[in-house]
């Protein structure tokens, strides 16, 4: 799991919405560099970065929440949680089939049969959820949400004359 | 869970004393399902504590470059305390599938096996058995259940041992400025 990026200057921040700005702009920054390669499930990794780092996003933004413009932000922060969601869904079938085949290995053979029909039900589940994260990942791209929260940001941030 | 509402909090204020607040909400929030996770059967709140270790976490893990090197080693504790109780969820939602999937394998068997006695038979064959075609799917799944309760038990031990260092090192009152 990659480590969360420092956010430059966020120490030195004149004010908590200063702070706000810098960090929802590295934080998104660092969800749509992991977008590549979600979608392979033969190395589940790359699903697991971009989840955490829009785990991350999420949590900033929900922390951050009274800097921005509420109307704005709150259907900002509904997509980033629709995403985690749909990431989360996918996730949650690659641990549990990775888990599952750890104990199948423990198995006698002859009693793998019923571990192996749960197997095949979690992979079953887990190209469902693939299929449902690039339908929202091409979602995502039409509606722009990577630029939209770089604007809420920068807006926020001319708004209230806050240094680039 | 929803979150508790931080109030107060002011944009443009300084960042140090803003995060304080939040971190004084968020770790009261965790401390108070503190009762009820020492019944390793309430399963809500297992859960509900791992939602705020998880909120404690981020808000600490982003905060440390402002709160210092206490912010740093309660993430980390913040972050034990979300991983077993994610560990123990996955046991919680897992064990009711897995004896969900017995129920439907052992229902399909019960179906073939009748189905395949005559109408008007007054009893059934033994032989009858071998339509039963999930039959060596059970024991493996049977072992499945066992060893995730097993592992569940083990979990909740460690869970309680991580939550005891956790409310040790009083962090709200290191971090949200009252032990100061």
């Amino acid at each position: 799991m990659a480590r969360a990026r420092p956010v430059p200057g966020f120490a030195e921040s004149a004010s908590f919405r200063e702070a706000a700005i810098r960090t929802v702009e590295v934080r998104t920054e660092e969800v749509f560099e992991h977008r590549d390669n979600v979608l392979d499930i033969s190395d589940i990794e790359h699903v697991h970065d971009m989840r955490v780092a829009t785990r991350r996003l999420r949590a900033a933004m929900e922390i951050f929440e009274p800097c921005f413009p509420k109307k704005q932000f709150r259907g900002l922060l509904r997509e980033v949680k629709v995403l985690a969601d749909t990431l989360g869904a996918r996730r949650d079938a690659d641990v549990a089939i990775a888990a599952m085949d750890r104990v199948a290995a423990e198995l006698p053979v002859a009693d793998r049969a019923g571990v192996n029909h749960l197997l095949a039900e979690l992979r079953a589940e887990q190209q469902q959820a693939n299929e449902a994260l690039a339908g929202l990942l091409g979602q995502i791209d039409s509606d722009r949400l990577h630029e939209r929260l770089l604007a809420v940001a920068a807006e926020t941030g001319a708004a209230a004359e806050v240094p680039a | 869970m929803k979150a508790r509402k931080v109030k107060g909090l002011d944009p443009d204020g300084p960042l140090d004393a803003n995060l304080r607040r939040i971190v004084a909400v968020r770790v009261a929030e965790l401390h108070s399902f503190g009762k009820a996770v020492l019944d390793p059967s309430d399963v809500e709140a297992l859960h509900d504590m791992r939602i705020a270790a998880k909120r404690v976490r981020y808000v600490l893990e982003l905060g440390e470059p402002v709160l210092g090197p206490d912010a740093g080693r309660g993430a980390k504790r913040a972050r034990s305390l979300q991983d077993v109780l994610g560990e123990i969820h996955d046991c919680d939602e897992g064990i009711p599938r897995v004896l969900a999937l017995i129920d439907r394998l052992r229902e399909e068997d019960v179906a073939a096996v009748r189905d395949s006695a005559d109408p008007t038979a007054s009893d059934l064959d033994p032989a009858a058995l071998r339509r039963a075609r999930n039959r060596r799917k059970y024991a493996g799944l049977e072992s499945l259940v066992s060893y995730m309760r097993a592992r569940r038990a083990v979990l909740y031990a460690e869970f309680l041992r991580t939550w005891a260092k956790f409310e040790r090192a009083k962090l709200g009152a290191r971090l949200d400025g009252t032990g100061r």
